[in-house]
Formats: structure tokens, sequence, C-alpha cells
């Protein structure tokens, strides 16, 4: 099981700020994870695949060839707004 | 050689954090405190006002990113005191949202540190701003401005000593 969470814009899309996800074995990455999520429904997984979308594990921002582990936390963040 | 981040709902007050940075005897103290706009203003002539803003961040991480660009800004320029607050949750237009303040022996240092810091902030800090008017609710666009703000800095760094234009 992974924790994955969804920030900003995406959370609407995604019907939740907040998902638990078990995944299959061949899914590894956290691009494969996103084409998984992206299996939900098209809008989400045109928002997923955004250019400008970034993803982080466990806190830390990674590179979409990420490979992540069970209990990991998976975050997809849209481009931040603050300040 | 202090640093203050914090990411809050609640309010804060100026004249408290002014005089936190003050204690140390530093030259120069710049602070910047950005308010709540009523975006909708500077858009399309008919759109309705901004009711509420509401703030969403990513707890832990965005403590973390904010640490990171003091950090950053620390090594780019000799500064003493360095207060980094913002907040979260629901507010008004005309609401304090975020404060950055910077002292330093020399005024140049502290202003083009809280530039920064500001900058990098609104590029790279994990919040996201969700706009409430006309009971309709649409969450902010990063503005390309913000994106060129934060860049120059990119190419002062990569610049070096020549000076060059890039």
């Amino acid at each position: 099981m992974i924790k994955v969470l969804f920030f900003g814009r995406l959370g609407d899309i995604a019907g939740a700020e907040e998902r638990k996800v078990s995944v299959p074995e061949q899914v590894r990455t956290v691009d494969d994870l996103r084409q998984l999520l992206g299996e939900d429904g098209e809008a989400l997984a045109k928002a997923l695949n955004e250019p400008q979308v970034m993803v982080a594990v466990n806190q830390d921002l990674v590179e979409w060839d990420h490979v992540f582990e069970d209990e990991d936390e998976v975050a997809f963040l849209p481009p931040v707004t603050g300040g | 050689m202090d640093t203050l981040i914090r990411v809050q709902e609640a309010d804060f007050d100026l004249q408290t954090e002014y005089d936190r940075l003050r204690v140390d005897n530093p030259g120069a103290i710049v602070t910047f405190t950005g308010l709540v706009r009523d975006f909708n203003r500077d858009h399309v002539a008919g759109s309705a006002s901004v009711d509420t803003l509401t703030l969403q961040h990513y707890p832990g991480m965005t403590e973390k990113l904010l640490a990171e660009i003091v950090d950053e800004a620390r090594e780019r320029w000799s500064v003493i005191g360095v207060t980094v607050l913002h907040r979260v949750g629901t507010l008004a237009p005309g609401d304090q949202i975020v404060l950055v303040a910077v002292s330093a022996a020399h005024r140049q240092e502290a202003f083009e540190a809280t530039s920064f810091l500001m900058d990098y902030l609104k590029t790279r800090a994990t919040f996201w701003k969700k706009v409430n008017a006309g009971g309709e609710e649409s969450w902010v666009d990063m503005h390309q401005a913000d994106r060129a703000a934060a860049s120059r800095w990119e190419a002062s760094e990569a610049g070096g000593d020549d000076g060059a234009d890039i």
C-alpha cells in the first residue's frame, strides 16, 4: 500500500486529496503510478500528465523514473501559487 | 543569526517580528508583507470580486522547502536574521498572507535577500491558492511574471564575474 496525495486542482479532479493505493508489481516508477491512476478517468490522466506537474516521494521532489517503495507517500503537485 | 519559518492559520504582527530581528543590532531590516488582493479586479471586467482566498499547503514539505530557500539566500548574501511567515486557511481581501523580513549589516543585502526569498517562495514552496468569488471556486494559476522574476536570480548565478548576458 502506498499513500497518494493530490494537491491543488488535482485533488478536485481526483475526487479526494488522499488515496491509499495498492499497486501491481509491474508498477515501479512514479510515472508508472501516474499512468495507473490515469486509468480512472481521462480528466485525471490529462491533469497528471500536464508538463508542469511535479512529483514528490516522502516529501522530496523526484524525477518521473524514480522507483517508489511500499508504504511510500507519493504526492502530485501542480504549479505552486503561494505568496 | 536566527531563522524563523512558520506556516500558520493565525495572523501575524509586523511590529513583533520587526522587534525580534532588531535585538541583534543589525544595520538594516527589510520587511515585505503580502496582502490578499482582489485578483479578479485585475482581469476581466464584470467578473465577480473575490470573497475569500483559501490557501492549501503540503505540511512538512512546505517548511522543508522554505528552509532550503532560506539556506540558499544565506549562501548568496551576508544576512543576520531571516523570518518567513506564511498563512494558510481561508483569508479575505486585505488580509496579511505572507511576511518576509531580513536583517543585515547593510541595506543592499537585506533588500536583495528579501526579494530573492519572495521570488523563490512564490515559485517553489508548496502552497496553492483557491479563489471563491460570487459563489464559484477556482484554483489560481501560476503567473508567468512570477516565473520570470525567479529566473533572473538563476541567470545572475550562472553569469559569473564577466557580467555576460545569457
